[in-house]
């Protein structure tokens, strides 16, 4: 299978500071890829660069084969990139509906709304997504938190989304919540959505994840299959315990 | 950040009680606006009922149109201040602006440009001045109270340097007609009032660009990520707005023969007012033209009441302080929050 998205030898600075040096990425649809790392190790860089918000110095992109040059995040958002935001990004005082269609509304005679549409199209998308809402049209101020972060998981797929990149998406949620956002993380998948998930959160990331990168100042430090490691392991490389040379003095 | 009296729990109560029934006063009665309209609606017939008992003469038609004409001037700018304040705005100038249309139309018609021309003429400086809010505010990112009330100064000085403070008069000729005539009985500032309002509703409740005022004003980052030019139509909003004024101070200028430099001064904060009684938040996102219309319709009904019944006239605007103050708190107090 082909990569949906591949990234070589990519480097970003600011002045002096190296935020990212060389780093290279495959993502495959229908794959989760974790990207753990310290904070200051370059993962908010990272997932800029891919989300079209900064520009790499250095380095080259392929999504799906060919080569691309994301100058904007709706550039990125128009061919399938789309970023569900950790401070959410929604619009409290608007509809489910106008939120997930937001910027891409269906239209009548170009400049009216076409809200019926719009409500119909954003309950089948709920629907095939299998998030359960009370309705399109209630605003999303009322919704709970797991609801508000579906929500703009919905709309990133509705804007045609086939890489999703989740910053902590269950940063501020419950429990049960946070077990909500993960069922739809893995439907999504087996939709062939590529997600990258940029998380704190160690606890079942071995789960959630099929594959998990680790960014140390700003280098890929490790490149690791969830199924063959460990916590542990993952620790290590983060906090630089492990390291390329003595990794096998290290119990894993 | 979240502020609303009606918990997750009770939204899906309502969903799974009433799945299909009813959904569409359910929907209207959760949102926390809506209250706000229907308490300026009982306030408004509450009102209407102690100055029909109060004075025989209030509940005639005259009276009415004499209402309606009398709020069209400030409730076309509070149609703007409306769009504006959607979109999380301020513009404390637009007064100002209509100060200065009237006084630039009357200087053009004084110098024997045609009345058309000369209106035209106005609406476009209107438009420039509105451009330069819109500048100052998106390009070298000021906030907006503090730009507009800079702007506030500078139009309304440029209003008295037209004509070194003294006012124009330009006498009742073809153009008094804008503010003084009548058209199938009713006063054409009224037509134009509820024109303007009718088409500004539409505007905001059906088009696209209406859909993103109150998203900008909801969220104008999450709006920016979904790749609406934010910035872009902040900008036209306030031309818009400007223009909107520029009429309202040519229906002025005409109503009163005269243009004067200090027209609607002050005119600013009771239009605000206004605005706010019907619901408007300043935070931006919420609110309709229709909690506008009823706050300015209330205002002016108790203005009018107040004068039939023979009050002092300086009583409307302790009687304007003191609804707006019940008003919002009663909204807070409904929200179960507010200022801390």
């Amino acid at each position: 299978m082909q990569p949906i998205l591949t990234m070589q030898e990519v480097s970003k600075s600011f002045g002096h500071v190296e935020a990212l040096k060389n780093v290279s990425l495959d993502i495959y649809p229908g794959e989760i890829l974790g990207l753990l790392g310290d904070n200051g190790a370059g993962k908010s860089t990272l997932i800029k660069i891919i989300s079209g918000v900064y520009r790499a110095d250095q380095g080259k992109f392929t999504y799906q084969g060919d080569e691309v040059h994301l100058a904007s995040p709706s550039e990125a958002q128009r061919i399938g990139i789309a970023t569900v935001y950790q401070d959410l990004s929604l619009v409290d005082t608007r509809p489910v509906a106008n939120n997930i269609f937001l910027g891409r509304e269906p239209r009548r005679w170009r400049f009216l709304l076409n809200r019926k549409k719009m409500e119909k199209d954003a309950a089948e998308i709920l629907e095939r997504l299998k998030i359960r809402l009370p309705s399109v049209s209630v605003d999303v101020e009322v919704l709970s938190g797991g609801q508000r972060q579906a929500v703009a998981i919905a709309r990133a797929i509705a804007q045609g989304g086939s890489v999703l990149l989740l910053d902590e998406p269950w940063a501020a949620l419950g429990v049960e919540q946070t077990h909500q956002v993960r069922d739809l993380m893995k439907d999504l998948r087996s939709h062939g959505v590529a997600m990258i998930l940029i998380t704190h959160d160690l606890s079942d990331i071995l789960s959630i994840t099929d594959k998990i990168a680790i960014l140390r100042h700003g280098r890929l430090v490790a490149f690791l299959n969830s199924k063959e490691t460990s916590v542990n392991e993952i620790i290590g490389w983060i906090t630089g315990a492990l390291k390329a040379s003595t990794q096998e003095a290290l119990p894993a | 950040m979240i502020k609303s009296t009606v918990t997750q729990e009770e939204v899906q109560a309502l969903a799974q009680a009433a799945p299909k029934k009813d959904g569409r006063i359910r929907t209207f009665l959760k949102r926390q606006y809506n209250w706000n309209i229907i308490g300026l609606f009982i306030t408004l017939i509450v009102v209407m009922v102690i100055f029909s008992i109060a004075s025989p003469y209030f509940m005639t038609i005259k009276n009415w149109l004499n209402i309606g004409q009398a709020i069209s001037i400030r409730g076309i700018i509070a149609i703007g201040m409306t769009i504006v304040l959607i979109t999380g705005g301020l513009d404390l100038s637009i007064a100002a602006v209509a100060a200065v249309t009237g006084m630039a139309a009357a200087s053009l018609i004084k110098a024997d440009v045609s009345g058309g021309s000369s209106a035209l003429l106005a609406l476009v400086l209107a438009g420039g001045l509105g451009a330069i809010n819109g500048a100052i505010i998106v390009r070298f990112r000021i906030n907006p109270i503090i730009a507009t009330l800079g702007t506030l100064l500078l139009f309304r000085g440029l209003a008295y340097v037209v004509s070194a403070g003294n006012n124009i008069v330009i006498g009742v000729n073809t153009w008094s007609f804008l503010g003084r005539g009548f058209l199938v009985g009713i006063p054409v500032s009224l037509i134009v009032y509820l024109v303007l309002l009718v088409l500004a509703y539409l505007f905001l409740r059906y088009t696209i660009t209406g859909n993103y005022i109150y998203a900008i004003g909801g969220n104008s980052e999450a709006c920016r990520n979904s790749g609406i030019k934010v910035d872009r139509l902040r900008f036209w909003i306030y031309v818009f707005v400007a223009m909107l004024s520029g009429i309202a101070g040519l229906i002025l200028m005409s109503q009163a023969g005269t243009a004067t430099p200090i027209a609607l001064s002050g005119a600013e904060l009771d239009i605000i007012a206004a605005v706010l009684l019907g619901g408007i938040s300043l935070s931006g996102g919420r609110g309709s033209l229709l909690g506008t219309f009823l706050g300015s319709l209330l205002i002016g009904v108790i203005n009018n009441g107040l004068i039939l019944t023979q009050v002092q006239i300086y009583w409307q605007m302790v009687a304007r302080g003191v609804l707006l103050i019940i008003a919002v708190t009663l909204d807070s107090f409904r929200r179960g929050g507010g200022y801390r």
